[in-house]
């Protein structure tokens, strides 16, 4: 059993994990980057965030295809290359993640293959095909990560997949059940559906991706609802029977079928639990909660002083940037640099289709906490550009603090709100009011206008909508 | 011809819907500038709204009870053409005033000179016998305010338009001591005032123009009113770029005196990487003051104020009013009835410099008692003589001198010991402060050249000061420079106390009321008038053998007040 040792140990690759390493070894460390599969970049690059965006592209372009024959383009009936498909996302992860290598090659940063686990304050155990090594630090930065929540009543079939199978692209069914009305599941249900797949969704709670507004929701469950075979809000599955013609599901809730209905395949998205509990955390001292969460301050360091956690391993939301952001705080404090994490605001993306995007408070939070916002709302009925590109459905909202007119939150539901959601990012972060995003010039026509207009809403200044209620 | 004239309710600080609660003139009733048209009463305090013109009151728009705001017309004045310039100018300029407040196209909205309004009001005026002399802007710049740099502006005494006599003050300043207000240095109308609450200012700082009316005739205005109409115009302009920048580093208010601090539902904002700088020095943002676009905090901000707190003594940042955070809050309501009652701004002010002074200074006090019979009647047998030179004759003139005569025989009493704490100053001036109770709270001006100087001499300036101090005119420099300090309360009571020394001083004379008391004098008790004589001192810088020494020579000095001659 050889030893390696390094002034910091970062335990994972994934954005959270690699970001560390590599600002740790810009910062004149020395540093090994524990990763238990071949190629770096976690869940995100491998079978999360990039994967998933991939055949997004691959889907929106099949759907956009078939949107021109509307507009007298008929690009007749898709012939569809499973595996190309497959091929080209592949591709995509190969190149993102063998970028990783290479730079951390070019920063000197040893990446060590294997299971990593805690056997003391400064020790930890790498496991490789039954070759154990031993690997001591300084410094250690936990980015383990989390992985997906088991349904505990699924029988194990290969038809019964989580986002790691349903990226895997194996073929296409003809009737596929999302469970979970969540960003994974409909993102997964986008492709499927594109894909030629007849999906149904089923989602306990009584809207979809229930973090975000209902107002910006129900403009994405307006457009899916006739594409998709089937949304059960309110219902959960009860029992799932395999058998060899297909899977029959059991419904429970206020739109339950009555009967076991038969899908091809099934996804479980219904969220992903920390892998607090995979690490022998305690063995360092860390301690761990229940839920397999670890606790840092706000400089990212755990009950144990020299040991730091980021990303999903530390809380929600579990978001590649959050940890990315985690990251750099926890490399610069261990170099020495009195930096916190206390950003203002974390935005969330759905990349359905529409795309859904919010960032700071949505208005259920904002009520919670009892702050008197004011709405300015733009529907993209008005814009010139949605129009143009024939997705007017969409709209952006933003949320004023009525004190001071300051930008407190916004969401934007519509194509591209994944992209469009930046610059309100930017202007919470940057204390911009109504006026300060209203008198700043925006290109036309830009679906970022709408950004504008709903500033303008607020005031009470628009002239892109008909006349409003006069506001001062 | 007459003119009436409105005059209105002026710029009663944030007060809106006052109550008037008297009406001081009548119908007819003939008034000069600045005599008092009504009293409105606010939540703090009443005032008396002064007359902007002179003239005949024609009529009253406001009774008893009514509640006024600025702006408000109280009555309407009829400036007979007998009247005096002074009662023209100000005639027009109230007018003026009037149409400045619908902001119309009168470009220039803040007259105030009597050439403009000659010019305004065309030939109507012309034969005027305007101006015994001509005028001239002056800009209005800090006095000497002692070493005092960056002191706050806490109050805004006029505004442009406003008639001033010389001493009149203009704006009243905070500096760690006191506050004081910076007297008018001409007599004339205020053209603009550049500074306002919350700026800070140093000497020759420029906070204003005047427009300054001369008595000689040399440059007369007939000739070219446009040319003085403009002169001051421009120079308001400029006096608008130029706004004196305050020179302390940062702009807030002294955290020393009055930490900055926000109300209540005020945001602070500050972008992410402000945030990070923020932490990186450990500045708390919500002390910071933003200068950026709707008081956002830029990084200079945080810069400067952290170089504020950089500069500030050691001593005011780890101790002051820094304890009492410590302590757990307890609501007495509980307990009984109470009334809360903020400190007055001195005794805000002071209780900051005592803190400090009784954590810094290592304190012990000497009490004696001296003799003081035969000083005692010969005051009493002077006091007629010096009464009839206007001099109320004092004790504590006479304890001033000789208590100089002690400050000669121990050197060490009159020093301050340097900032690195291994060097004494010894001073060669003998100034003596002398705590002054007022109802605001206390403060120590002091008397300078004691030595120098007669009893008479001390007792009148002694009784000047302390008129000064109650009135709220004293200077920084008035409290700056005391070679040692008396703190008298003699006039009260008591047997003896424990003064705190007054840094950079480095002993306090603390005396309570004399009483006659038996004293053996070696066959027999005798009736002797006996003064307690509680002297702290810094015992870094004085041993108690050396305090013993001195107490006995200033009781041996007081016993026998021809030996301080000696």
């Amino acid at each position: 059993m050889s030893n390696l040792h390094a002034q910091v140990v970062v335990l994972g690759s994934g954005p959270g994990g690699y970001n560390a390493a590599f600002r740790a070894a810009d910062l004149g460390m020395d540093v090994i980057l524990i990763e238990k599969y071949a190629s770096l970049g976690g869940v995100c690059l491998n079978v999360g965030c990039i994967p998933s965006k991939a055949l997004l592209h691959t889907a929106k372009v099949i759907d956009e295809a078939e949107e021109m024959s509307a507009h007298g383009v008929d690009f007749g009936k898709p012939k569809l290359d499973i595996d190309k498909i497959r091929d080209y996302k592949d591709g995509v992860i190969k190149q993102l993640t063998g970028g990783l290598a290479g730079m951390a090659k070019g920063r000197k940063v040893k990446t060590v293959q294997g299971y990593g686990k805690f056997t003391g304050a400064n020790e930890i155990e790498v496991e490789h095909d039954g070759k154990k090594q031993k690997v001591t630090f300084d410094h250690a930065i936990i980015a383990a990560g989390s992985r997906v929540v088991d349904l505990p009543f699924l029988p194990e079939d290969d038809r019964i997949v989580d986002s790691t199978g349903a990226l895997e692209l194996r073929d296409i069914p003809k009737h596929m059940l999302v469970i979970g009305g969540g960003i994974i599941g409909l993102e997964m249900a986008t492709v499927y559906r594109a894909l030629g797949a007849k999906i149904t969704v089923v989602e306990m709670a009584d809207q979809l991706i229930p973090a975000a507004d209902k107002d910006v929701v129900k403009v994405l469950e307006k457009f899916i609802k006739g594409k998709y075979e089937n949304i059960l809000m309110e219902t959960s599955v009860t029992k799932v029977e395999a058998k060899k013609d297909g899977l029959y599901v059991t419904f429970e809730g206020k739109n339950a079928p009555e009967k076991p209905q038969k899908f091809d395949m099934i996804l479980s998205a219904v969220g992903r639990r920390p892998n607090g509990d995979l690490i022998d955390a305690d063995k360092a001292g860390v301690e761990v909660t229940e839920r397999g969460f670890i606790n840092t301050d706000k400089q990212m360091r755990t009950n144990v002083p020299h040991i730091y956690a980021i990303g999903d391993i530390v809380g929600q939301p579990m978001l590649a940037h959050k940890a990315t952001a985690e990251s750099h705080v926890a490399a610069e404090v261990i170099a020495g640099k009195k930096h916190y994490f206390d950003p203002l605001t974390i935005p969330s993306v759905a990349y359905t289709d529409p795309e859904v995007s919010w960032v700071g408070l949505t208005e259920k939070e904002a009520k919670e906490q009892g702050i008197d916002y004011g709405v300015g709302k733009f529907p993209w009925a008005a814009s010139g550009r949605a129009i143009g590109v024939d997705r007017k459905e969409g709209f952006t909202k933003l949320l004023f603090d009525k004190k001071n007119n300051r930008v407190i939150g916004g969401a934007i539901v519509g194509v591209n709100a994944g992209e469009l959601i930046a610059e309100v990012g930017l202007a919470i972060e940057m204390g911009c009011d109504a006026e300060d995003i209203g008198l700043t010039i925006h290109a036309h026509p830009t679906l970022s206008e709408s950004v504008t207009f709903a500033a303008e809403v607020y005031e009470g200044v628009c002239t892109d909508l008909p006349p409003q209620r006069k506001k001062k | 011809m007459a003119n009436l004239t409105e005059v209105k309710v002026p710029d009663i600080g944030d007060a809106s819907g006052v109550d008037v609660i008297e009406v001081l003139v009548s119908v007819g009733d003939e008034i000069s500038v600045d005599d008092g048209l009504i009293v409105l009463e606010t939540d703090k305090a009443t005032m008396e709204v002064p007359a902007s013109d002179a003239g005949v009151v024609k009529s009253i728009e406001v009774k008893v009870g009514d509640k006024v705001s600025e702006g408000d017309l109280i009555v309407k004045i009829e400036a007979s053409e007998s009247s005096n310039d002074d009662a023209s100018d100000s005639d027009s300029e109230s007018t003026e005033d009037s149409s400045a407040d619908d902001s119309s196209e009168n470009g220039d909205s803040q007259p105030s000179s009597a050439e403009e309004s000659t010019e305004d009001k065309g030939e109507q005026k012309s034969s005027k016998p305007k101006s015994s002399g001509g005028s001239r802007s002056e800009p209005i710049t800090i006095p000497d305010i002692g070493d005092s740099e960056g002191v706050e502006v806490i109050e805004v005494s006029v505004k442009a338009g406003d008639e001033v006599e010389q001493d009149d003050s203009l704006i009243v300043l905070e500096t760690e001591k006191a506050t004081m207000e910076v007297p008018s240095p001409f007599a004339g109308t205020v053209e603009s005032m550049s500074v306002k609450v919350g700026d800070k200012v140093s000497q020759g700082d420029q906070i204003g123009t005047m427009k300054v009316t001369d008595d000689a005739g040399d440059d007369s205005s007939e000739d070219d009113p446009k040319e003085q109409a403009s002169e001051p115009k421009a120079e308001k302009e400029t006096s608008v770029k130029d706004q004196p920048m305050p020179k302390s580093e940062y702009k807030p208010a002294p955290v020393t005196v009055e930490p900055f601090e926000r109300s209540e539902g005020d945001v602070i904002h500050a972008s992410p990487a402000v945030r990070r700088l923020a932490r990186e020095f450990g500045a708390d943002l919500s002390k910071v003051k933003g200068s950026g676009r709707k008081n956002r905090i830029m990084k200079e901000d945080v810069q400067s104020y952290i170089k504020f707190e950089l500069s500030r003594p050691k001593a005011t940042a780890n101790s002051g009013a820094g304890a009492p955070a410590d302590l757990p809050e307890i609501d007495f309501s509980k307990f009984g009835e109470i009334e809360e009652k903020s400190l007055s701004r001195i005794q805000k002010i002071s209780s900051v410099t005592l803190q400090r002074n009784w954590n810094l200074i290592p304190h012990v006090t000497q009490h004696d008692e001296a003799d003081i019979t035969e000083l005692d009647e010969f005051r009493k047998s002077m006091k007629e003589e010096a009464a009839k030179e206007g001099v109320r004759l004092t004790p504590l003139a006479f304890i001033m001198k000789a208590l100089v005569a002690s400050l000669k025989a121990f050197p060490t009493f009159n020093s301050s010991l340097a900032a690195d704490g291994e060097t004494l100053i010894l001073k060669k001036y003998f100034n003596i402060g002398v705590a002054v109770d007022t109802p605001d709270g206390l403060v120590v001006p002091v008397i300078r050249d004691v030595d120098k100087k007669s009893v008479y001499e001390l007792a009148t300036e002694l009784g000047e000061m302390s008129e000064k101090a109650r009135d709220k005119k004293l200077t920084a420099k008035d409290m700056q420079g005391s070679s040692m300090t008396i703190s008298s309360l003699g006039g009260i009571g008591g047997t003896s106390f424990t003064p705190i020394v007054n840094w950079p001083d480095v002993a306090i004379l603390g005396l309570s009321r004399n009483q006659v008391k038996p004293v053996w004098n070696g066959k027999d008790f005798e009736p002797r008038m006996m003064l307690p004589m509680s002297l702290s001192y810094d015992h870094r810088v004085i041993d108690g053998a050396v305090a013993a020494r001195f107490t006995v020579h200033l009781s041996k000095m007081l016993a026998d007040i021809r030996r301080t001659i000696l």
